[in-house]
């Protein structure tokens, strides 16, 4: 298995390279803005620099998805490797998990940063103390979801309506979270679409002839 | 130990509608390098395809050693080597990094014969797979199937685009896997002489059924042709079963009959021919009257 997942972290590095970048520039970011804030002893509210991350995030992480599983598709790797001692289950298993690997890469770092930094970016509003877990685990959920419809997208013969259906979907999943914020509602709704991504694909991927 | 390596048990299969493989049971026990040819788009990939678990049967069943196809364990896997037809690589990597990911994914890999192999066949470790040729790409291929010494070797076309120097490498290769024992080896190709040289049992697919499925020495006894020439025109009927092919000209009858036998000889004599001669059938001979598109179904040989 980690020989599987170590060769889909090898042939897409780009995507946990650009992770990796993103989160560092915005790390940057938000150091220097923590910093800017403690010298005019005034708050930053970085609500107006999520939003861009988030929107860099929900379509990077289908992209890398959809790349997955279009190479492989492509150049016949699944085909090549099924004929080793590898089942199509353990393959799709470990692309998921780097998959996982990479959405991590980029929302880590930036959790620490802000839990860390949290007393000079957030407002001077008193806020519960698992607001930034929260919004951890929302947006994780989010992107993984996206990431899944990449996957679903790349393995399927027609690209457009999976294509509509991502679109749309991240049309509702952004208000949904505005709506009702980073919370228990939207992290079950988000973990059942997940569950139903995840039983298509496998369903796809374990019945297509390689 | 007798047991069927391979197991296709009433095997269909459709494609946009047309029928590939139309019934078809075959076994392939241990020890047995089977032969399996077919004219184009005659269904042997397809055969292949489904028994490695790359696609699906629209119907029936196939197991290779004892497990069904569909559901293939790794530990199965690595007891089967395969070479694709048109050696479908990973064309991207480099020689060294398909062979490493394909040792590190192997439960069983025979570093000493490897060696030996990519040393006979001078692979360039540090080029792309997409930049080697089709012989090579076929030796690396060959290579890889075999380093985890497989007791089940599939072969599909494997001498396909390969120059006569190195197909002849390449037999010399398979035909010392089969020194060792207990080996079994399923082996498609176009070029009968290949198949000749190392099968010891034939498969014949034609119109979507396995219409021969017996051993080469077998299937050349039990195949004859003749000319037959008569006093006067030649009759239109023989009243003989499993005829495969039949051309009348004149006086002169070109008759080839399946399992042949005392019987059907004695049938002939009645219709008292002025001479009959047995033509010699080498398997391609064979091979091109069991696949004419106007032959009549064969009854399994």
């Amino acid at each position: 298995m980690f020989t599987l997942i170590k060769r889909e972290i090898e042939d897409h590095i780009a995507y946990f390279l650009g992770a990796a970048i993103l989160s560092s520039i915005l790390i940057v970011l938000s150091i220097s803005a923590a910093y800017k804030a403690k010298l005019d002893e005034h708050p930053v509210y970085s609500i107006g620099l999520s939003i861009p991350v988030i929107v860099i995030l929900v379509i990077g992480f289908p992209a890398m998805g959809a790349s997955q599983m279009y190479t492989d598709r492509n150049r016949k790797i699944s085909a090549f490797l099924s004929a080793l001692p590898v089942t199509r289950g353990r393959i799709l298993i470990a692309r998921i998990i780097a998959g996982i690997l990479a959405i991590l890469t980029a929302l880590v770092p930036l959790t620490i940063t802000a839990t860390v930094l949290r007393p000079l970016l957030m407002p001077p509003v008193p806020i519960y103390p698992g607001l930034i877990f929260d919004m951890f685990v929302t947006v994780f959920l989010m992107v993984f979801a996206c990431y899944c419809l990449g996957l679903l997208t790349g393995w399927a013969s027609s690209k457009v309506t999976p294509t509509l259906a991502g679109l749309a979907l991240t049309f509702v999943l952004i208000p949904l979270i505005a709506v009702k914020g980073f919370g228990l509602h939207t992290t079950v709704i988000l973990i059942l679409f997940i569950i139903a991504s995840l039983i298509r694909i496998r369903q796809k991927f374990m019945s297509t002839a390689l | 130990m007798n047991e069927n390596v391979i197991e296709v048990e009433n095997l269909v299969k459709y494609f946009d509608g047309r029928c590939v493989l139309d019934g078809i049971n075959l076994k392939v026990p241990r020890g047995c390098i089977y032969g399996l040819l077919g004219r184009n788009a005659s269904g042997k990939t397809t055969i292949i395809r489904i028994l490695l678990g790359l696609e699906p049967p629209t119907r029936g069943q196939t197991f290779l050693l004892g497990a069904e196809s569909a559901n293939l364990s790794a530990k199965v896997h690595s007891r089967i080597g395969y070479v694709a037809e048109g050696h479908n690589l990973i064309q991207n990597y480099t020689v060294g990094r398909l062979i490493k990911l394909c040792k590190d994914l192997s439960l069983h890999w025979n570093d000493k014969f490897f060696e030996h192999l990519t040393e006979t066949f001078r692979l360039p470790m540090d080029r792309r797979i997409g930049q080697l040729s089709i012989g090579m790409r076929a030796q690396l291929n060959l290579s890889l199937a075999l380093a985890i010494d497989p007791e089940l070797l599939i072969l599909d076309d494997p001498t396909l685009g390969l120059d006569t120097v190195a197909r002849r490498q390449f037999l010399e290769l398979a035909i010392d896997l089969i020194g060792q024992q207990n080996r079994t080896i399923l082996f498609s190709s176009h070029i009968l002489s290949d198949v000749e040289r190392i099968a010891d049992r034939i498969g014949i697919l034609a119109g979507g059924k396995l219409v021969v499925d017996c051993a080469l020495e077998e299937l050349k006894n039990r195949v004859k042709k003749f000319r037959l020439i008569f006093p006067e025109s030649a009759p239109e009927n023989l009243y003989l079963t499993e005829i495969v092919n039949q051309e009348i000209e004149g006086r002169e009858i070109a008759i080839t009959v399946a399992n042949w036998n005392q019987q059907k000889q004695a049938m002939l004599g009645t219709f008292q021919p002025s001479s009959c001669t047995e033509l010699p059938m080498s398997l391609e001979d064979i091979f091109i009257e069991c696949t004419k598109p106007d032959v009549a179904p064969l009854a399994h040989l």
